[in-house]
């Protein structure tokens, strides 16, 4: 069962849709103007299915980061549509948007994850007490001690290691129950150890728990823990894997012409 | 190539270099208005004096004796009119006129004593030559006087109308207007005209003159200044014409350069807030760009070099600040000319002073207080540069807790040591007002310490209140204690002496309460209003004549020399004192006959005289008496230190009495209301029962208390531009963290709020700090002033919340750009922030 792009747009609003945790229907993203004017995303259709770790791959400039920021609510798309599960994001104005991406919406970023002046636990609960809402107790638990931090929750950001700060963004992300997450680069800064540390942890909150998560990397071992990968180029999507080996993910990688390394 | 990076960096910090600037101009602009205002003053005072008499030579008039001051009642020893004709013989005299001048007060259309705004409302001889009719003629009998044009548009009087005017020791006077005179611009004072006669009769004595002036038929000023001296008898002097305008010049001087000295301190003040602004705003710019700073070092630049360059900042800071704080100032001495309510003839007086000293103060200034953060930067290790997470070195707070603690010792020390009196400089307010500095400066050194405890109990409720983003705003809060610190320091330093000034303001309006309740005795008084009227025969009669008085009984009040020391004295029967107040006697008899006196304990303790000693009084006719000691009593803030017999006062001195004590069969409306109508005649006269004299003492202290704080308001919006600069550079320190909180779900609502949460709880700290800090000063200074009559400690609790609250409000205010600017942000640019 797979939603591989390039995919129909009737596929991704006919009876299937239901299973689909986000949806990017013919969207662009167009920066600048003129001689400057870059196209970052050019027509993206894909579905995120739920209950799935989905990677984004691609060289730099590729789009993936953009893809993930439109879909993700953080980035406004000049046009098509972006849905997470049936709301439709671009007819939410800044409030509904932010209330949205507290509700439904986890995030993991590369850096700079926690608020320094909270403790771990703080931290995690972060977006439920923004909302006034108390975390489920059993869940959070759960989740805590499948990222193992339980000794370390009073502590600040500052008191952990890269690691250990980046399992702490994960159960954050996962605290609140959302939706979906959305992962840039999780491991961009972690050596390999912690690294692979965080994206088995990921990819078990997804066989375990039923979590979607999206993930955005250029790291093909990286990629080779999700379900399925997905290639974009030039904002396109170029090829979709099931079930990727880092071996085919590198082999995949080299087909494309590489500008440079990074993100 | 370091002024370079210098120019660079002031480019790419506009706006917080702006914002420093702020409290720079504000500082230069209050000590800038200060200068010009009082120089314009001073110039148009010159001008004034250098006109008027231009043509006298010589001045005739009674050797000054420095110990009295001069009241405004003329001179205790009036020149005859007989030595006109001495003089006129003298060679080299051309011609000699007397002048008489005396307190007379024009009673306005509303039948009040017309104001002057504390200008001097003076009566005087028509001199023919020594002022210019505008319209009619000049007075030439009783009942006839010329007004300044100026007094008579104020009150709206013309030639041919009838006029009230109020003068010492004679009841109302009525007159016509026959003239009205040029006096140019008096400044507020009025100025009336009678024939010499009359004017003799009501402001002196007939026959006499207050002084003499003598033109010169060509003899130079100095010769016949000498050849005058030697033909007037021992008690009188001659002195040239230009020594007169000098000493009339020098009069106004002192009390302009009071004044002055006044206001330049409310600017320090401000100065000092705005120093720890700026000294804030360096640090934190400073911390932001440490890695840019290691950069430079790790490319080879020398640490001098680095900071060279953060001080090269500091100086084009200081200049921008003071330039636009001199044009401020400008604008300010306008404002205070307004103000004052003084009209001025001519345009402001712009000299190099004030713009020396806007430039001194406000780049000195900049740059001390941007020296010690310029010379933290050079110690940033070049290494710092490669490091991703870098931070200052950071002096351990122990070093500051113990400079602090010194600073803020030795500086209540020095408070202390001028509070009990030991001058340094021959000042105690030297003493003071440097232990004061010396205590906000330790303090301000500590809050940083003090800080972590009290905002986590401030801030204790608001996690409960405002859930996560009150958390934030907690911890935020408590982040950099030292950043928290300086910027509530700020704010503590003026709150700190709103509270001295609201606290003593209490005090003292307790303890006059206090002193009405026990020790008046009388249940009316009547009094000129300003005091300098007196209360003439006429009102006396009038008072005693309304049913139901018992008592009505004068009080006067002289200055002498006792046994050789100058002091005030209060001169009253029996009687009077008896009626007036609660007098307490320790020792001895109230009965002082005609040479007797009495005097309070602290009197008799600090002078070792008691009953039975005789004291030798000089009265300001230089008169001597011999008067005995028969009784001491409680000290009573109504009768002061001495007591003397109303003969002995009446037979040295002129002035007519202060006030009545007025004592009734019944003290009701109905009474105060036929007191008043007895009075409807004497238009300078007021009727106060004692809760109106406590009424008229209070207002006089709100009066007061009301006029600092708007000096220190000053420095509070200063201090409150530095909360601004301090949350503004804040947010951009935080930008990544905002862009997470955002990403995250806090909406734009929560982000405003986390901020404004921080914000009032640093302006709150401040303003505890302060108000602690001024309790303890007020009641320092109201335990050193309890002698002097300030008896009463009254922390006005009331107050001091509102001002907490206004601080609150502060704060708030203060984040409303900051975190304007924050929920503004986008948010992915935010979180890809460097």
């Amino acid at each position: 069962m797979t939603y591989s792009a390039p995919i129909t747009e009737e596929a991704l609003t006919g009876p299937e849709a239901g299973d689909l945790a986000a949806r990017a229907l013919q969207i662009t993203k167009v920066y600048g103007s003129g001689d400057a004017r870059v196209t970052a995303l050019d027509g993206v259709t894909l579905g995120i299915p739920r209950g799935r770790f989905t990677a984004i791959m691609g060289p730099s400039g590729s789009g993936k980061s953009t893809l993930m920021h439109c879909m993700a609510g953080l980035d406004s798309i000049d046009s098509g549509r972006v849905l997470i599960g049936d709301v439709e994001l671009n007819k939410l104005d800044d409030k509904r948007l932010t209330r949205l991406r507290r509700d439904k919406i986890g995030f993991i970023f590369q850096a700079f994850n926690l608020v320094p002046t909270l403790t771990a636990l703080e931290n995690i609960t972060l977006p439920m007490d923004i909302a006034g809402r108390k975390p489920d107790k059993e869940w959070l638990d759960q989740v805590i001690d499948t990222v193992g931090l339980r000794p370390r929750l009073g502590h600040r950001p500052s008191e952990l290691s890269g690691g250990q700060q980046q399992r702490v963004a994960c159960a954050r992300a996962l605290a609140s129950k959302p939706e979906i997450i959305f992962a840039d680069e999780p491991t961009g800064n972690l050596d390999s150890r912690s690294g692979s540390e965080v994206l088995e942890f990921l990819r078990d909150s997804v066989r375990r728990m039923g979590q979607t998560i999206v993930m955005v990397t250029h790291d093909p071992a990286a990629a080779a823990y999700a379900d399925e990968v997905i290639f974009l180029s030039d904002g396109r999507i170029t090829d979709t894997m099931v079930e990727p080996t880092a071996v085919k993910v590198l082999e995949r990688m080299k087909g494309f012409d590489l500008p440079g390394g990074g993100a | 190539m370091m002024l370079k990076v210098t120019l660079r960096n002031l480019a790419a910090h506009k706006i917080r270099l702006l914002l420093t600037a702020v409290s720079v101009i504000l500082g230069v602009a209050f000590v800038a208005g200060t200068l010009i205002f009082t120089d314009t003053m001073e110039r148009q005072f010159d001008k004034l004096f250098s006109n008027i008499s231009q043509d006298i030579a010589v001045d005739v008039r009674a050797k000054r004796d420095p110990d009295f001051v001069d009241d405004g009642t003329g001179p205790a020893v009036p020149v005859p009119a007989s030595l006109i004709d001495t003089l006129q013989r003298v060679d080299g005299v051309h011609s000699a006129f007397g002048n008489v001048v005396g307190y007379t007060a024009l009673v306005g259309k509303d039948g009040k004593v017309l104001s002057t705004n504390g200008a001097p409302a003076v009566g005087f001889n028509w001199v023919d030559g020594d002022f210019d009719l505008t319209e009619g003629r000049k007075p030439q009998a009783p009942g006839e006087v010329a007004l300044d044009t100026k007094t008579a548009e104020r009150a709206g009087f013309r030639i041919g109308d009838r006029v009230r005017l109020v003068v010492r020791n004679h009841p109302t006077q009525q007159a016509t207007v026959v003239g009205l005179l040029d006096a140019g611009h008096l400044m507020g004072a009025s100025a009336i005209a009678f024939d010499t006669a009359t004017a003799q009769r009501l402001l002196l004595k007939p026959g006499y003159f207050s002084d003499i002036a003598v033109r010169s038929d060509g003899v130079d000023e100095n010769t016949l200044r000498d050849r005058v001296a030697a033909v007037l008898p021992p008690q009188f002097e001659a002195i040239t014409g230009t020594e007169m305008r000098e000493e009339a010049e020098s009069d106004v001087a002192a009390i302009l350069g009071f004044f002055q000295t006044f206001l330049l301190v409310f600017a320090l003040i401000s100065i000092f807030v705005g120093a720890f602004i700026i000294f804030n705003t360096f640090s934190m710019l400073v911390a932001q760009r440490t890695r840019e700073l290691a950069l430079l070092r790790a490319i080879g630049a020398a640490r001098g070099q680095v900071t060279r360059a953060v001080l090269g900042e500091a100086v084009a800071v200081g200049l921008v600040g003071s330039t636009l704080g001199l044009a401020a100032g400008a604008g300010l001495a306008v404002l205070l000319r307004e103000l004052v309510g003084i009209d001025v003839e001519n345009g402001l007086v712009f000299g190099p002073t004030p713009v020396i000293w806007s430039y001194a103060v406000g780049v000195g200034v900049t740059v001390i207080s941007a020296y010690f953060p310029a010379r933290r930067a050079a110690k940033v290790p070049p290494v710092a540069a490669m490091r991703d997470d870098v931070a200052l070195p950071q002096r351990s707070l122990r070093i500051r807790l113990a400079i602090g603690g010194l600073l803020t010792a030795v500086g209540a020390a020095l408070m202390v040591l001028g509070l009990v009196g030991v001058e340094l400089g021959g000042n105690v307010m030297i003493p003071v007002g440097f232990g004061a500095f010396a205590v906000f400066l330790g303090v301000a050194m500590l809050a940083p310490v003090i800080s972590g405890p009290v905002v986590r109990v401030l801030g204790a409720a608001y996690p409960r209140l405002f859930g996560a983003p009150g958390r934030m705003a907690q911890r935020n809060a408590l982040r950099n204690p030292r950043r928290t610190a300086a910027t509530a320091a700020a704010l503590m330093i003026g709150l700190a002496l709103v509270t001295v000034v609201n606290v003593l303001g209490a005090s003292m309006r307790s303890s006059v309460d206090r002193a009405i309740d026990t020790q008046l005795g009388a249940d009316y008084l009547v009094s000129a209003q300003g005091g300098q009227a007196g209360v003439d025969a006429t009102a006396i009669e009038a008072v005693r004549s309304v049913p139901g008085v018992e008592q009505a009984l004068p009080v006067y009040i002289g200055q002498g020399r006792f046994d050789g020391k100058k002091g005030a004295y209060v001169a009253a029967d029996e009687a009077t004192v008896k009626a007036g107040t609660t007098v307490k006697l320790r020792s001895g008899t109230t009965a002082m006959g005609e040479d007797g006196m009495l005097i309070s304990t602290d009197e008799a303790e600090a002078k070792g005289w008691k009953v039975g000693t005789v004291v030798q009084v000089r009265f300001s006719d230089r008169e001597q008496e011999r008067l005995r000691v028969v009784g001491v009593y409680a000290k009573n803030d109504f009768l002061g230190a001495r007591v003397l017999p109303t003969a002995a006062y009446k037979a040295h001195e002129s002035a007519p009495p202060f006030m009545l004590v007025v004592n009734t069969a019944r003290s009701d409306a109905a009474t105060a209301q036929a007191l008043r109508r007895a009075l409807a005649d004497h238009p300078a006269l007021q009727v106060q029962d004692r809760a109106e004299v406590k009424k008229e003492a209070s207002a006089q202290i709100d009066g007061l208390v009301g006029f600092l704080t708007v000096l220190l308001t000053m420095s509070i919006i200063i201090a409150a531009v530095g909360v601004i600069n301090t949350l503004a550079l804040s947010v951009i320190e935080r930008t990544r963290e905002i862009g997470l909180l955002r990403a995250v779900g806090l909406s734009r609502r929560q982000l405003r709020r986390m901020i404004r949460l921080e914000s009032i709880v640093i302006a709150v700290f401040g303003a505890l700090l302060g108000i602690a800090i001024g309790v303890v000063f007020g009641a320092a200074i109201q335990n050193a002033l309890a002698d002097e009559g300030l008896t009463v400690l009254h922390i006005p609790v009331g107050t001091l919340v509102v001002y907490l609250v206004v601080a609150a409000v502060i704060g708030m205010l203060a984040a409303v750009w900051p975190a304007w600017r924050a929920a503004r942000m986008d948010i992915l640019k935010a979180i890809a922030t460097e």
